[in-house]
């Protein structure tokens, strides 16, 4: 019983981190599925948004508004403004330029445009961990047995039910909308979209901004969940979505949010069952893994070669 | 228009060479390396503090041997292959003493750089036992070794008798050099130890590790390592409410594991040196701390003011300002600094050296246990 009550907990952590990293993989996945390239900046643009959330929070409480609702809704807001214009300006200034080319030449512009942001913030912010306030305490505990007590805390909830609206919200975009038609045509032919009369220069900034504001809402919960923020924590959050969305198959949605989800199982099961030490060998293991046997990714088409 | 840039650029050369001789011959420069920025900053503040401290009040009293001392500052941002650049830095800028480095793992490569090109080290901060292991000459520290602080907090623990005790390293070298001797402490004296086993420095989820933790049933969690992650391993305990007593050694005493921490931080236990700031004979120069609006009672503040003031201590008695005498010098002699009466072994370590157990408080303040 005790066994089962903690295999239960581990996969509760496993799912809360998973869905973070799904949120800040559609970033990834969109913007490869549009132009190919692989924006090693949107992990900088994750923390930047936790920053931002995290100066919000700060300023809001600092003039004496309480009501906890409101002060997270505007550092949401103001967290999703400002990511999203970094992802849109980081498109202008570092990738249009040199969209195009050799594939090396924006992946080389993407991992400077990342140690940029990444100084950006040590120099703006310092270079310590901040802490981030704990707003949402407390939460459920149920099915004891012995000495071992599983919980669900309110953080762990809130962390889900954002994720969750923001698929929807995603995929009845991506689905329904005028521009999330426009997106799927680029994305399966930008050369032809184009003759076609849709503004491509106009739905590649789009998708830049919407994988931006999703990462900014993964900084908030991320920020808030672990509690301390630093200049470099993006980086690696970056990596492992960028995982979570390889093995899920880049370019696909649905794949970027499995992806995220079996990544934080896998890591909180390595960590539970193994040790803390393996936690990333296993993570970076599985990417390697899927290049090698299936490197669509889970739920990704096979690239059909368009001559 | 070649022959004029080839005149410049000797002149030019010239002049840097003759800028540096003249600095040279006037002033005995002593290198501060540690970090100014990163995750254990706050650290390197201390060191700086402190070392400026001790320059600033020697050079007011005469300076050492009738010249000034002059402080040199390096940033190894507490990383290794950095800490390798600076020392390196530091050869090519003639400097023949260094304060630093602070953490272990920095202070490990960078000492090889030292002793190779005959600079004299004194780190106020690394607690490695193997950083004096290897039978260096030039290598000195003001502090006492993991060895020494380990078995201190592996006592505190068993004296509480804990029905089982996890210890937990970030995997560095001094984060699992004194984790480990923890453990063979409890070890010897028949504790139970759940678990014993690593973080990756810079995680920031450790709800897994909570999660474990509880079902292992522990009563006490040793962690070996800095405030950044025991920080948050605090936070999300008491977010999952895990009932144990936590603690860590001096490189989570600081207020900054406060502001990670909140409320979590309060009852942590630390191995900590001793408030050297609390002893009467330091007051004066407490005072002059807090007339610079610095605060003196950082663990790492009082061992680099002693460690600048040994090195110059040392110049003095040797009458020479060449390394290998003066650590001769500081072997033989024997020293008051603000951190006590300082003797030094063979391997360059103090003879004695205490750490005491601190209880931590969520306001950033201690108290002394036992």
């Amino acid at each position: 019983m005790q066994d089962l009550l903690y295999f239960s907990q581990q996969l509760i952590n496993g799912l809360t981190i998973g869905s973070a990293y799904a949120l800040i993989a559609i970033g990834y996945t969109m913007v490869y599925g549009i132009i190919g390239m692989i924006n090693f900046a949107h992990g900088e643009i994750y923390m930047i948004g936790a920053y931002t959330a995290l100066i919000a929070i700060t300023g809001l409480t600092a003039l004496g508004l309480a009501w906890l609702p409101l002060i997270l809704v505007v550092a949401l807001l103001c967290a999703m403004l400002v990511s999203s214009s970094m992802g849109w300006a980081v498109e202008r200034v570092a990738y249009r330029p040199v969209r195009g080319r050799h594939r090396l030449i924006p992946l080389i512009s993407a991992i400077g445009m990342s140690i940029f942001l990444q100084n950006y913030v040590h120099l703006a912010q310092g270079s310590r961990n901040v802490g981030f306030p704990a707003l949402i305490e407390g939460g459920f505990n149920f099915g004891s047995d012995g000495n071992f007590q599983m919980s669900l805390s309110y953080m762990q909830i809130t962390i889900f039910v954002t994720t969750l609206i923001c698929m929807t919200a995603l995929s009845l975009f991506i689905s329904r909308s005028r521009t999330g038609r426009a997106c799927r045509a680029v994305s399966q032919d930008l050369g032809m979209a184009s003759l076609l009369g849709i503004d491509t220069n106009r739905i590649i900034s789009a998708t830049f901004i919407i994988g931006a504001a999703l990462a900014a809402v993964a900084g908030l919960l991320l920020g808030m969940y672990y509690g301390s923020i630093d200049p470099l924590f993006g980086f690696i959050a970056g990596l492992k979505a960028f995982t979570a969305a390889v093995l899920g198959g880049i370019g696909s949605i649905p794949g970027a949010m499995l992806g995220g989800l079996i990544l934080g199982v896998a890591e909180s099961m390595t960590s539970g069952y193994l040790s803390g030490e393996y936690k990333d060998v296993v993570s970076f293991g599985l990417l390697i893994l899927i290049l090698l046997f299936k490197p669509t990714g889970l739920l990704g088409k096979p690239e059909v070669e368009k001559i | 228009m070649t022959t004029s840039l080839k005149k410049l650029v000797t002149a030019v050369s010239a002049s840097v060479a003759l800028m540096g001789a003249g600095h040279a011959a006037a002033d005995i420069q002593i290198g501060i390396a540690g970090p100014m920025t990163g995750p254990v900053a706050q650290y390197g503040d201390m060191q700086f503090s402190g070392a400026r401290m001790a320059i600033e009040q020697i050079n007011a009293n005469g300076g050492v041997m009738g010249e000034k001392l002059v402080a040199v500052e390096y940033d190894d941002v507490c990383d290794p292959k950095q800490a390798v650049t600076v020392a390196n830095r530091l050869v090519n800028d003639g400097v023949r003493y260094v304060i630093g480095h602070l953490c272990s793992s920095s202070t490990q490569p960078a000492s090889d750089i030292y002793e190779d090109e005959g600079i004299l080290m004194v780190t106020p901060a690394s607690t490695s036992p193997e950083i004096t292991e290897r039978g260096y000459e030039l290598i000195f520290r003001t502090i006492g070794l993991d060895s020494m602080q380990g078995p201190v907090a592996g006592n505190y623990i068993a004296s509480q008798s804990p029905k089982r005790v996890a210890v937990i390293h970030d995997k560095q070298q001094y984060g699992e050099g004194i984790a480990t001797a923890v453990r063979d402490t409890l070890k010897d004296k028949g504790i139970e130890i759940a678990m014993f086993e690593g973080v990756t420095a810079g995680d920031k989820d450790f709800s897994s590790l909570v999660t474990k933790l509880k079902q292992a049933d522990v009563d006490y969690v040793y962690f070996g390592g800095y405030h950044p992650e025991l920080g948050l391993i605090l936070r999300q305990a008491r977010q999952a409410n895990l009932d144990a007593k936590f603690m860590g050694p001096e490189g989570v005493g600081n207020k900054d594991i406060n502001t990670i921490a909140g409320e979590a931080a309060e009852g942590l236990l630390v191995t900590l040196p001793p408030s050297f700031d609390e002893k009467a004979e330091n007051q004066s120069l407490v005072q002059a701390f807090e007339a610079k609006g610095e605060d003196p009672s950082g663990p790492f503040v009082l061992t680099s003011y002693a460690a600048v003031q040994l090195v110059a201590d040392g110049i003095e008695a040797a009458e020479s300002t060449d390394p290998f005498d003066v650590a001769a010098a500081l072997r033989s002699g024997s020293f008051e600094t603000p951190i006590g009466t300082v003797q030094y072994d063979k391997a360059g370590d103090m003879k004695s050296f205490e750490f005491v157990v601190y209880e931590w408080h969520s306001d950033g303040s201690k108290t002394p246990v036992n």
